[in-house]
């Protein structure tokens, strides 16, 4: 009897044991700073294999002004979370039409990157070293196109709110080495559900907000939830602009190959559409 | 000037140059053909420019071949339209580029073919057959291993760069692999460089300045004179390298005296072999290149008319040092190889070249307004032949359409430098172009 007793009483701290785990789940699976980064840097620059859009931006200035730049950009991951390669086809405007523009995108050091430009027939190895810079003239710069790896900066998950009908973790992030970013903080709104960046905020270094990012449509594309309509706004000068993604698609089997000076100086229908 | 042929054999090969010539008709109407054009909605791309380059400045003496350019205060004044058609059917492209312009200085109009191929894509092969632009090396400006035509007189005048290359009549194919890609070109048509000639717009160094009976003799189509140029490239470790060869002439011309006297301008023949490298340093991207020329026809270098054998080599480093901020730095030298032979017989009168001739380049180029406005200036000295040259220029993107640039080119230095016999073209000039 006692045997038994014990035994039942073993079942029963047994069951009860489970039933505390299964209850602890949601609180021992809060993920941490760093692992959301990491989702975040995957779902939004790692989603497939290989990727291809139309990308349209419009550059709008405080006045109004508006520029066009409308491009092809296609992806190939060689190594989730790692290496990349990355080709870019400019349609509009009419003075950079036909340009090529290849990255090879390598973590932990700078990329390489080559311009073709049509006219001279000329493929030109262009400096990566600012990643900061400019993409196409807009207010998003090459990291905000490619990605900047979570390892460069300290995360902190502040705490987690709505943002707009969506549910984010609200990460601080730290750049380590401060020399090389304009940034001093990033605060990131990432989805709970498709961690993508709902929403970011650059900090400069004397506090003040200087560019907003915001990811204005969310869509699910043959199984991988993308954030196709983006917004970067410089609120110092109240410059902004928009990139929105169309004909989005995921795993075409982008060759590796075509990530290459070949295509780049002619590029095929697969990189061009 | 006439121009005549030399070394006339093989008709074949003119047959040839004459079916590439045919064949870019061909390419032409198929571009403009109802079937495959304009009915599924052809893009007829290209822009309307005006350009204007004016001279300042005028250095005394006048020779008599350029009582011309002597006269002239303009270098550029003209409305020019280029059209652009380009198409493909899968693995068959084709692609033109047509110049209809008016040169307001002479009143005249004319038209410039500017390129005209057709493109076929099998597997590892790419085939480019017609008139093409073809640019290879690592220089800026600077040219060892980029044996192909050029336009001097555009980009002295004050053209838009992309005016300084000339497209070659020929073939190219290139095959790709993983191990290394392999492209080679057949140009059985020659074209020299656009120089600066007596009688035209430019001044020039111009030591037989008094006579004026000239002739230029172009190598004509055979199998013996067609171009052979060679590609082997790769990328390796993030580094581009590549080996070049290239079996064909000078594209600027040597000269000699004839009976009369007559001044004849021709084309030697020239082998060069080179290599290059490309890549990534110290967050900056560095370049090298070597090249040597060989001249064959003064290998001993005792005639002073025609190039001596050389060695050429580049060194040269950008980085952007800021965002959109970048500079660049080359130092560029050029060997002549039998210098005591060359000076041996250099008629009296006559300055001497340097035995090396050193470069030293600089390009600064900042991007304002979200990159639409642009400010450039590139320089280039020769610290011991103390020529120079530079040209500074802005551009402004007006809209997405419509852009702008003034801007100068200066030279400085002695008549018989490379750069300083420029100087009296030292111009300032403005372009707008509407890119549709």
């Amino acid at each position: 009897m006692m045997v038994l007793r014990l035994r039942r009483a073993g079942w029963v701290a047994l069951g009860a044991s489970l039933a505390v785990l299964a209850l602890a789940r949601p609180v021992a699976a809060q993920p941490t700073a760093d692992e959301i980064m990491t989702k975040a840097h995957l779902a939004m620059y790692y989603a497939g294999e290989d990727m291809r859009a139309r990308v349209t931006m419009r550059l709008v200035s405080r006045d109004g002004g508006e520029r066009i730049r409308e491009l092809t950009m296609s992806r190939r991951d060689l190594k989730e979370g790692g290496e990349q390669r990355y080709f870019i086809y400019f349609h509009r405007p009419p003075d950079v039409r036909d340009m090529t523009f290849l990255v090879w995108k390598y973590p932990g050091r700078d990329d390489d990157r080559w311009l073709y430009i049509p006219a001279l027939k000329l493929v030109r190895r262009i400096a990566a070293s600012d990643k900061r810079s400019s993409f196409a003239g807009s207010d998003f710069s090459y990291e905000d196109v490619s990605g900047r790896e979570p390892e460069e900066d300290t995360h902190k998950l502040l705490r987690e709110e709505k943002a707009g009908e969506r549910s984010a973790y609200v990460v601080e992030s730290v750049p380590k080495e401060s020399g090389s970013v304009d940034f001093a903080r990033k605060l990131s709104w990432i989805d709970k559900a498709t961690w993508l960046p709902l929403k970011e905020e650059y900090y400069d270094r004397r506090g003040e907000l200087a560019r907003v990012f915001t990811g204005e449509e969310l869509k699910e594309i043959q199984g991988f939830w993308t954030v196709t309509k983006r917004i970067m706004k410089n609120v110092q000068t109240g410059h902004w602009s928009e990139a929105v993604l169309a004909d989005l698609r995921y795993n075409q089997k982008l060759s590796a190959d075509l990530f290459s000076e070949r295509y780049l100086r002619a590029p095929p229908a697969e990189l061009t559409r | 000037m006439n121009r005549k042929g030399v070394g006339g054999r093989g008709s074949g090969v003119r047959r040839a140059a004459r079916l590439l010539k045919l064949g870019s008709l061909v390419v032409l109407i198929l571009l403009l053909s109802p079937e495959t054009g304009a009915a599924q909605g052809l893009p007829v791309r290209g822009f309307l420019q005006g350009a204007v380059s004016g001279r300042v400045g005028d250095p005394e003496p006048c020779p008599t071949s350029q009582a011309r350019a002597c006269r002239e205060n303009f270098l550029i004044g003209e409305e020019r339209l280029q059209l652009e058609l380009s198409r493909s059917w899968g693995w068959i492209g084709a692609a033109g580029k047509l110049d209809l312009f008016h040169d307001a200085v002479d009143n005249e109009a004319d038209v410039d073919l500017r390129e005209v191929y057709l493109d076929l894509r099998h597997g590892i092969v790419d085939l480019r057959i017609g008139r093409q632009i073809l640019t290879w090396g690592v220089g800026d400006l600077v040219f060892i291993n980029d044996v192909f035509p050029k336009d001097r007189v555009a980009f002295i005048s004050g053209f838009p760069l992309e005016y300084l290359k000339k497209g070659s009549d020929g073939v190219s194919v290139t095959l790709s692999h993983a191990l290394a890609s392999l492209q080679l070109v057949f140009v059985p048509h020659f074209r020299p460089d656009t120089f600066p000639e007596a009688g035209g717009r430019l001044r020039f160094f111009d030591p037989f300045g008094a006579i004026t009976a000239r002739h230029t003799d172009e190598p004509s189509p055979s199998v013996d004179t067609t171009e052979i140029a060679g590609r082997l490239f790769r990328t390796l470790f993030g580094w581009d390298l590549a080996l070049y060869a290239y079996r064909g002439f000078f594209h600027l011309p040597s000269l000699e005296m004839e009976s009369g006297p007559t001044l004849r301008f021709f084309f030697p023949r020239l082998y060069a072999y080179g290599a290059s490298a490309q890549g990534n340093i110290l967050n900056g991207v560095a370049s090298v290149e070597l090249g040597f020329y060989d001249s064959e026809q003064d290998r001993s270098g005792t005639n002073a008319g025609i190039e001596n054998s050389q060695f050429r080599y580049l060194l040269g480093y950008q980085r952007e040092i800021r965002p959109d901020l970048t500079v660049g730095f080359q130092y560029y030298g050029e060997l002549m190889l039998e210098h005591d032979r060359y000076r041996a017989a250099l008629p009296p009168g006559v300055p001497p070249k340097a035995a090396v001739r050193h470069v030293l380049t600089a390009r600064l180029t900042q991007l304002l307004l979200h990159q639409t406005l642009r400010l450039g200036l590139f320089g280039l000295w020769s610290p011991n032949e103390g020529d120079l040259f530079f040209n500074p220029e802005v551009k402004y993107n007006v809209t997405d359409n419509l852009w702008a640039a003034v801007g100068g080119n200066f030279f400085v230095g002695s008549a018989h430098t490379e750069f300083g016999q420029f100087e009296g073209n030292t111009n300032l000039y403005a372009v707008v172009r509407y890119a549709f």
